[in-house]
């Protein structure tokens, strides 16, 4: 995959021109800072519109997507250049299956990314999802498990079928406040982010409206219900994440493998076997002498060994 | 007075001996010496065989409890006298030492006129008077049978009728009311009574009934002695008899006075040269007690005291302990004489399967360790040491039959040998045996091909050398056909007293090889999943250990270790990894690695250690008490993949009893609190099959086994409280088992592969049905409960 010849991002010209002005003064100011690539992973459950937004953020379909169907097993990676400027978005099979997190998925997801430096997850979901339920945050638990904390450093929540009414009483804004704040929660306790941590480099949320039927605006670019243009909105959200001063994840095989847990603590073995002589097993066996002396014994015994003097 | 004392004391013996041979006897008649000892044997016999009746009956229930098929006896010869009556035959020779010179002896519990019962026939003659009036014994008429309505003893002193059959009095009649007796029969009972040394004077007279029956009235005045201020006991087992001296009946008033000076001085000495008894003060506070109330020493009132020292005695298991006589009558100071039991000698005896006395295999030494010192020549003999003989030489496992007989010495006057008997076990042995089984074949019938032959053989050869060494070995096998498929075995060699056998301390060598297969509880799917197919675990390595025993419970082993540890699936094909079910149905075999070399053969070598420190005991059926173990398996990296580990669990679980109860047999247990901890933990290498599971009847009840999760280190805590209710027990219990989030540090992460949670919890109770519990456990991961029934104990 990694030999994929990176084609001409021909896509961006379907864009409408605002779009595409946004896009290229984005691309520029990422070069300004030396980055002339920039990989992009999508992650999240099945069905929530992980392929429609790299076809999106694309302009072609790179991915098949299809309504009823997941897609295959394998993740994917389309690679485009525009001036330059390399643009990687790494697609991923949904995490779940069974109603549990899919584990094979997350190995194989591993294996692909293996040498790949990834600047940033867009941890993808819907924002008509109502609930955030131990599912989620199972989610999360792996994804932090799989590449550690750090991960969520270079990270954004993406939520998807943005052009929604809210349920009654409540207005978009406020809708999407607390859609975000729950999902955000979670995410928080799931890959145990503290307060202090989350200060340093707060998730960004985006939103997201793949969907044909997608409003748009006078210059043709899609639009949210609050009347932004979302594309260059998410673009620009990325580049700020990737500003914000952490380092991008190199995928190694120190990393998907973890830390050997056989090899941890193996040095200081001779240390705790001979904490355990001294201290537990000589412990014991005191405690077992004591015992014989402290032992009670029968009345006939002690009045054998002369020790009763006739007080029993 | 105590030489009259001394006189009477031999006086009583011979009475004793006269009894059990049914001759006549005459009062203080003197005897020969060696008659006491007739005398003492008799009454020790029949004292000790009360005792051992019951001793017998607790020897069968300990060996029924030991689980052993060993029958233990003690038993004892038939006693000389033949029970009359049905009544007392634990009798034991009283005397006390008369007021004036003139003493009295008696023999208080001693049946007397065995043939009071021989002429006892339904026919009876009338007394052919007038009702109601009294006749006396010599106006009664020699031919004919009265029949004897009612007994009553008249107190002349008091002038009040000594009511209550219970009364020492009644005891010694032979007399019964609505009993038929001559003439001559009444005149001796009579004198049997004058002579028993209760009676200043006593006498007979009837008193005629209108329905021709006798009602007998026997007036009497009680002998007493001066009244005593304070209580002795002395034990004086073993103490050299006195010389017998005559008193001249022509002695003048003078030499009589020092005659008795010296007799006192003489006793005096004795009293020097006796040992201490073992009577509690408390009970020596109770006959103060009472001899101040009773104020004059009445004959009844040293029965009373006689009856109360002899039932502490042998209530603390003291079962040859007697009172032989009262001493230093009509002084300040009572003294109580008690031959406590000493032993003199004790002897092995080794029996063969025809009870004839034969030399043993075993060496004494091996037996002399199992003996209690307090069996020892020197010691009194007390049931409660016979009985750890009994336990101890069960523990053995080298005798079929174990006795132990105590018997008067006959050389040594109150001293008694102790003998031990023991049947040895058959040295070797061998087994076959065969068995059938059928496998379901096509459609799940069996068929003639499903026929299987299986069989086990064994040998054993225990007792090697008769320093207890054995070897045994077993080979076991379902299907001979195929043996290769399930051959079990086991090869095992103990070596005990490795320090000597005369060393006190005790410790036992041990060689095994075996192996075994076992159902791998870390392959095994959470709560929900679908079947995960089964990893085997297969062992076969050998095994040497040092077991040092520090008391019966607690216990040191160390030792080595060294296995080949193989992983198959179910077609018994090596496997390398976990594998689960997928949803779609296929399989994923990138499961969990089974081995440290992923290759599914380990070998490897490490020591191991363990430690035991058991408290725990019996309080009335329930346990009671402590109990704590640290097992360590120590990696020494020779195997494959040189694994290296430290692997570690403690265990403490306390039995707390709730409630102060009584000790003994027939009371209720108390309420027991149980708590229990685990923690485990592995540092280094760590293979899937000596991952620590959590969930199971022995971790976390209502869970199965495994089921929720295999980790690195490991926390359970449970509590259990016991209720007795009637015979048995019911009890409530609530258990947590926790990975401590190690499960991800089991390589391949198990827990989450098979989708366990890594903790849980369960709450539930039970009631105990004999060996089977039968207990509802709620499991709190899924809110849901389940009946189980287990056997055994959980802690």
């Amino acid at each position: 995959m990694a030999a994929q010849i990176a084609r001409e991002w021909s896509g961006i010209q379907q864009f409408p021109v605002a779009t595409q002005n946004k896009l290229h003064e984005l691309l520029g100011k990422l070069k300004l800072e030396n980055v002339s690539t920039l990989t992009i992973l999508l992650m999240g459950k099945g069905g929530v519109g992980k392929s429609s937004t790299v076809n999106s953020i694309l302009g072609e379909r790179v991915a098949t997507v299809n309504a009823f169907q997941s897609e295959g097993l394998r993740p994917m990676m389309c690679s485009r250049t525009r001036a330059g400027f390399t643009l990687n978005i790494i697609d991923t099979p949904g995490l779940v299956e069974g109603g549990y997190v899919n584990e094979q998925a997350i190995e194989i997801i591993k294996r692909f990314l293996l040498n790949k430096i990834i600047d940033v997850l867009l941890y993808v979901d819907r924002l008509d999802a109502y609930r955030v339920d131990s599912l989620d945050k199972q989610i999360i638990k792996a994804i932090t498990d799989t590449f550690g904390k750090r991960i969520w450093q270079r990270s954004l929540v993406v939520l998807t079928h943005a052009q929604l009414s809210p349920p009654d009483g409540l207005n978009y804004d406020e809708f999407f406040n607390k859609r975000s704040e729950t999902l955000l929660k979670c995410i928080r306790s799931g890959a145990r982010i503290n307060k202090q941590e989350f200060e340093d480099f707060p998730i960004h949320v985006a939103l997201v409206e793949n969907s044909g039927r997608c409003n748009t605006n006078a210059d043709g670019e899609k639009i949210l219900p609050g009347g932004t243009a979302w594309i260059p909105q998410l673009v620009e959200v990325i580049t700020t994440v990737i500003a914000n001063g952490s380092k991008p994840i190199m995928v190694d095989q120190k990393l998907i493998e973890g830390p050997n847990p056989n090899e941890r603590g193996k040095f200081f073995i001779p240390l705790i076997l001979a904490f355990q002589y001294f201290f537990i097993i000589k412990g014991i066996q005191r405690a077992i002498k004591r015992d014989i002396e402290t032992e009670s014994r029968p009345a006939w015994e002690l009045r054998d060994m002369g020790l009763a003097e006739g007080r029993f | 007075m105590s030489f009259f004392a001394k006189n009477q004391l031999l006086g009583a013996q011979i009475k004793t001996a006269a009894v059990a041979s049914s001759s006549p006897r005459r009062r203080r008649s003197p005897a020969p010496s060696d008659d006491r000892s007739l005398a003492l044997k008799t009454s020790v016999w029949g004292a000790c065989k009360k005792s051992l009746a019951v001793f017998s009956i607790s020897a069968a229930s300990f060996a029924a409890a030991g689980g052993g098929g060993f029958v233990l006896l003690a038993s004892s010869p038939p006693p000389p006298v033949p029970p009359i009556d049905g009544g007392g035959c634990g009798g034991g020779g009283g005397w006390f030492g008369g007021s004036d010179g003139g003493g009295f002896w008696s023999n208080l519990l001693s049946p007397l006129a065995a043939h009071a019962k021989e002429d006892e026939r339904p026919e009876w003659d009338s007394h052919g008077l007038p009702a109601n009036i009294v006749v006396q014994l010599n106006k009664l008429s020699g031919l004919k049978r009265y029949k004897i309505s009612d007994i009553f003893f008249f107190d002349k002193r008091r002038s009040t009728i000594v009511s209550g059959s219970e009364d020492s009095f009644f005891e010694m009649m032979t007399l019964r009311p609505g009993g038929v007796y001559t003439k001559a029969q009444l005149q001796k009972e009579l004198e049997n009574l004058a002579s028993s040394g209760m009676f200043e004077k006593v006498d007979l007279e009837g008193k005629t009934k209108p329905d021709g029956t006798l009602a007998i009235t026997m007036p009497f005045t009680e002998s007493t002695w001066m009244s005593a201020e304070s209580f002795r006991c002395i034990n004086v087992g073993l103490l050299p008899q006195t010389k017998v001296m005559e008193m001249d009946a022509d002695m003048t008033e003078k030499e009589r006075l020092e005659f008795m000076r010296a007799q006192d001085r003489e006793y005096k000495k004795r009293i020097d040269r006796s040992r201490p008894c073992l009577l509690s003060d408390d009970v020596k506070k109770e006959i103060v007690r009472m001899l101040n109330e009773k104020g004059k020493l009445s004959a009844r009132t040293l029965q009373t005291i006689r009856d109360r020292v002899q039932k502490w005695y042998h209530d603390e298991g003291y079962a040859c302990a007697q009172v032989v006589n009262f001493g230093n009558l009509n002084t300040r100071e009572l003294v109580c004489e008690v031959v406590e039991g000493d032993i003199t000698q004790l002897d092995v005896q080794f029996l063969d399967k025809l009870g004839n006395t034969t030399e043993g295999n075993t060496q004494l030494a091996v037996i002399r360790r199992e003996l209690p010192t307090q069996l020892r020549p020197g010691h009194v003999f007390n049931m409660e040491a016979g009985k750890q003989v009994l336990r101890n030489m069960n523990s053995l496992g080298l005798f079929s039959n174990i006795e132990l007989n105590p018997r008067p010495d006959e050389k040594n006057d109150g001293g008694i040998i102790v003998e031990v008997k023991l049947r040895e076990m058959d040295q070797k042995s061998a087994e076959v045996s065969t068995e059938w089984s059928f496998v379901p074949g096509h459609n799940g019938w069996p068929t003639l091909a499903s026929i299987q032959p299986g069989g086990t053989v064994s040998l054993d050869h225990r007792n090697i050398k008769g320093l207890n060494r054995s070897i045994s070995c077993s080979m076991a096998s379902g299907n001979l056909l195929n043996p290769q498929d399930d051959l079990s075995f086991k090869l095992d060699y103990a070596h005990p007293y490795l320090d000597g056998v005369t060393n006190p301390r005790n410790r036992t060598f041990r060689v095994s090889c075996f192996n075994s297969r076992k159902l791998s509880p870390v392959f095994t799917g959470g709560p929900g999943a679908e079947e995960v197919p089964p990893v085997w675990i297969d062992r076969m390595g050998m095994k040497a250990n040092v077991t040092e025993n520090f008391t019966q419970q607690s216990k040191f082993t160390y030792g080595l270790v060294m296995e080949e540890i193989t992983t198959r699936d179910e077609t018994s094909t090596v496997c390398t990894h976990g594998v689960r079910a997928l949803p779609v149905g296929g399989l994923s075999i990138d499961g969990p690695p089974t081995t440290l070399s992923g290759t599914g053969t380990d070998r490897m070598a490490f020591a191991q250690a363990n430690i035991t420190r058991d408290k725990t005991r019996f309080l009335n059926g329930a346990i009671v008490g402590e109990r704590d173990v640290f097992q360590l398996d120590q990696g020494l990296g020779i195997g494959s993949n040189f694994p290296f580990f430290n692997r570690h669990q403690l265990t403490l679980t306390r039995f707390v009893p709730l409630k102060q109860v009584e000790e003994g047999t027939g009371k209720s247990p108390p309420p027991v609190l149980v708590l229990h901890g685990h923690y485990g933990g592995c540092v280094g290498d760590l293979p899937s099959y000596d991952a620590f599971t959590l969930g199971g009847p022995y971790s976390v009840r209502g869970y199965n086994m495994g089921e929720l999760g295999a980790c690195r280190n490991i926390l359970e805590v449970a509590a259990e409280l016991r209720i007795p209710v009637r015979n048995t027990q019911v009890y409530f219990f609530a258990e947590h088992g926790n990975d401590l989030g190690s499960s991800k540090d089991v390589k391949g992460n198990p827990t989450e592969f098979f989708r366990r949670i890594g903790h849980g919890s369960s709450y539930g109770g039970g009631i105990k049905l004999g060996m089977v519990r039968a207990e509802y456990a709620v499991d709190h991961n899924s809110g849901t409960g389940a009946v189980f029934f287990r056997f055994g104990e959980r802690f």
